[in-house]
């Protein structure tokens, strides 16, 4: 194989590293085995081939997988929607009237646009609580749970900013609800909003910009960056579901089985897509007014936990309080490793799970609540 | 050495400016503030007035001498204090009759030959003193132009105006009038849309009475004065067979279904007991009622369903322009089908809620057509189906490569 170099890919392989390409495409989950990027490409995949192969193909390890993929159909479609978006607060919602009425399969890009995003952000939730169970924040995987954490966040973001892009009446006070929620923390929460739109609480065109600028550009990088990194980990130290090393259960060419189940997967998930954009069409809504609140607009639901605490604790702790309770909770959630109680072998399994149980509920009690106030 | 030049320019100056001053003081004067040393509060009332805006003195109406200095002199010559009412309109209209004077106001001169024909115009002629005359409803000294919305001529004041006295219970019983007109019209459709909403467009008292004629409409005439606001309503009216019936007996027209100062706006479902109030039930009469309830009820129903689905379409991003015009053009058909109910008869009511129906049936199809997923539920059902052949591809392929490993 080696002698012979007449292939296009023997073209390629002498003037680029491709080894070192492939391993960084591979960094997306499709194969965790680490490559050596100094070997021939065709060499360094026999190797890869050759090396025993943990069976990481079975549910439910592959939700990174799956955020992987839902990420590059968020990309793709967004890049299309992006080729009419208009983001000022006058053209918005007409630009995006165009794309769901005269731009060809706009409406239905617009639609996998919407539901690739709320599947992204239920398989990366999904994802965090089976960290959580399964303790993956314990040495040495503490940092896998900080990037996990990290991109659930980054997504949560880019959500709201990409809902606020139509500029219809529920986007607008939806945002400017979890604009409010932002702006109770001290510091952090007035840093922010002069980021977010020049300190005020309410989404003129600086903001409408910003949110554009963090949802088209910083947020997908910092998404990419994120799942880079942790896949990193995954290559360093195997996919395991506990602090130690998993014994290969089976060696030889199980790579091709494993891209085999992949592509079933992606098959399934693009007909779930497809389905949930046709048969549950996400409506438009009004255009917005910010001088006519719409009544019953509370912040996006992953929102509605922390905008509950603060109405709940609103009677007797003023704002400034119960934003710096919120913030260092959030921070304490993302340090989880770092924790006393949490750190190696601090803790019997069952006890996780009570743990896990009771922020669970803490998280849905207040979810509810919020929603009622809203 | 002579003093400097600028030093006697302005003794020049100072001396100049006394007098100046010693000659704006020995100004006599004027009238009114003479007037005022003694009637302050009329003074002040006065001065708020139309009539001190364009320089008319209290001499003017009351005579004497502005000038004195003394209350003897001041009130002697043609002093009159206009406390006998009788005096006060004829004293108005020597101004206000007079075209030579209020030309250049641009202001009727008849309001004083109407007074006469009024029923307040009748009864001071008559001697009757509590009459309303011009200073009861305009005010004496503090006398404001009927826009400036601080006037108790202006039309959201005109209610509180009239109701000094028509409000007023001991007063009207005297006469056999009836109190309630005030608090009834207040009550009213009428009364809403200018006191609550401040629509100048609504009528108060004035629009049907008259001004300074005030004399309520008669049987035949209710017709007229409705009718200047209600012109299609009239029409069909007229063209039905109730105006000719109901003059006849003496039937007051509109007011008998409507009332008429506790006018309420009527909704079309009081059609379905209104006929048989008169007719009884049964009658041709109820029947028809019940019928034209039905049409309108139909086209309202069909319209409010077509409306509602344009938002729908307008929510799901479609092309609204045309619908949305298409359902206000049926929306002003239904609009005009109420106004037809007066002519009391099927057709006309008929050939507009057809019009509404019709409209509001095109578009719903239309936008059905367009909003109905039909197309992509059938394609969606063909995808799952490619899916599903995948699937068992991808599957069956498997399933040779794992034979294929264990076997090597």
């Amino acid at each position: 194989m080696k002698q012979e170099k007449s292939g296009a890919l023997d073209w390629f392989s002498r003037r680029l590293n491709l080894t070192e390409i492939f391993s960084l495409l591979t960094s997306y989950g499709v194969f965790h085995a680490e490559l050596d990027s100094r070997k021939n490409i065709r060499e360094a995949i026999a190797e890869a081939k050759a090396q025993p192969m943990p069976s990481y193909d079975q549910w439910p390890r592959v939700l990174g997988l799956l955020a992987v993929v839902l990420l590059l159909i968020e990309i793709v479609t967004g890049s299309l929607l992006a080729f009419y978006y208009l983001p000022t607060p006058q053209t918005a919602r007409a630009s995006v009237a165009t794309i769901l009425r005269d731009v060809d399969f706009g409406r239905f890009v617009h639609q996998i646009h919407f539901w690739g995003a709320q599947l992204l952000i239920a398989v990366l939730i999904v994802r965090v609580v089976r960290f959580l169970m399964k303790g993956v924040y314990r040495k040495p995987r503490e940092l896998m749970w900080i990037f996990g954490v990290l991109l659930l966040l980054v997504c949560f973001h880019s959500d709201l900013t990409g809902k606020a892009l139509p500029m219809t009446g529920t986007a607008y006070w939806s945002s400017v609800r979890a604009l409010e929620l932002v702006g109770s923390i001290p510091i952090y929460g007035s840093v922010m909003l002069f980021l977010l739109g020049g300190g005020e609480t309410v989404i003129t065109e600086l903001t409408l910009i910003r949110f554009y600028l963090l949802h088209v550009a910083l947020l997908p990088f910092a998404a990419i960056t994120l799942i880079y990194l942790h896949f990193s980990g995954v290559r360093r130290l195997g996919q395991t579901e506990t602090g130690s090393h998993e014994t290969p259960t089976r060696g030889g060419p199980v790579i091709r089985i494993h891209l085999l189940n992949q592509a079933i997967l992606f098959t399934i998930l693009l007909g779930i897509l497809v389905s949930l954009a046709v048969l549950v069409p996400f409506p438009l809504g009004d255009a917005a007014d910010p001088y006519l609140t719409v009544p019953g607009v509370g912040p996006p639901w992953y929102l509605l936990a922390p905008f509950g605490f603060m109405e709940l604790t609103a009677p007797f702790l003023p704002t400034w309080i119960g934003g710096t309770i919120l913030f260092l909770t959030f921070t304490a959630f993302v340090l989880l490793p770092f924790l006393p109680g949490f750190r190696e072998g601090a803790r019997s399994r069952g006890l996780s799970w009570v743990i896990v149980a009771a922020l669970l509920a803490v998280w849905i009690f207040l979810t509810i609540y919020g929603a009622r106030v809203a | 050495m002579r003093p400097p030049r600028r030093a006697q320019l302005t003794d020049g100056l100072i001396a100049g400016l006394i007098g100046a001053l010693w000659t704006l003081a020995s100004v006599p004067v004027s009238a009114q503030e003479m007037c005022g040393t003694c009637h302050p509060e009329n003074r002040v009332s006065f001065e708020q007035s139309i009539h001190h805006l364009e320089n008319v003195s209290c001499s003017d109406c009351h005579g004497g001498d502005p000038a004195a200095r003394e209350v003897k002199a001041a009130h002697q010559r043609d002093f009159r204090s206009l406390s006998d009412r009788l005096e006060v309109p004829q004293m108005c209209a020597s101004c206000h009759a007079d075209l030579d004077q209020m030309r250049a106001y641009n202001l009727p001169v008849d309001q004083y030959a109407v007074y006469l024909t009024s029923q307040h115009g009748k009864a001071l002629a008559a001697g009757e003193t509590r009459a309303a005359i011009c200073t009861d409803c305009h005010g004496g000294h503090d006398i404001r132009r009927p826009r400036d919305p601080s006037s108790s001529t202006h039309p959201r004041h005109i209610p509180e105006t009239c109701g000094q006295c028509h409000g007023n219970e001991a007063l009207m019983q005297e006469f056999g009038l009836d109190p309630s007109v005030v608090t009834d019209y207040r009550s009213s459709i009428h009364g809403r849309m200018l006191l609550e909403e401040g629509s100048l467009a609504a009528p108060n008292c004035t629009s049907c009475h008259g001004v300074h004629g005030a004399t309520p409409p008669g049987v035949g005439d209710i017709d007229k004065v409705c009718g200047a606001c209600h012109e299609q309503t009239r029409r069909a009216f007229l063209e039905g067979p109730h105006y000719e019936g109901m003059t006849a007996a003496s039937v007051p027209e509109c007011a008998s279904c409507h009332s008429n100062h506790a006018i309420q706006q009527f909704g079309i479902e009081r059609v379905e007991s209104l006929c048989a109030e008169c007719h009884g039930e049964g009658s041709d009469q109820a029947v028809l009622g019940h019928k034209i309830h039905a049409l309108i009820d139909s086209a309202g129903e069909e319209v409010a369903a077509a409306e509602a689905l344009v938002h729908r379409a307008d929510q799901a991003a479609l092309e609204v322009e045309d619908p949305l015009s298409r359902v206000e053009e049926a929306k002003t058909y239904l609009t005009e089908a109420l106004p037809a109910v007066h002519a009391v008869s099927l057709e006309p009511v008929e050939q507009l809620t057809r019009r509404a129906q019709s409209i509001a049936e095109e578009v719903e199809h239309e936008l059905y057509s367009k909003l109905d997923r039909r197309v992509a539920k059938i394609g969606l059902v063909l995808f799952w189906f490619y899916l599903l052949m995948t699937i068992a591809v991808l599957v069956i392929f498997r399933r040779r490569l794992r034979s294929e490993t264990e076997a090597s």
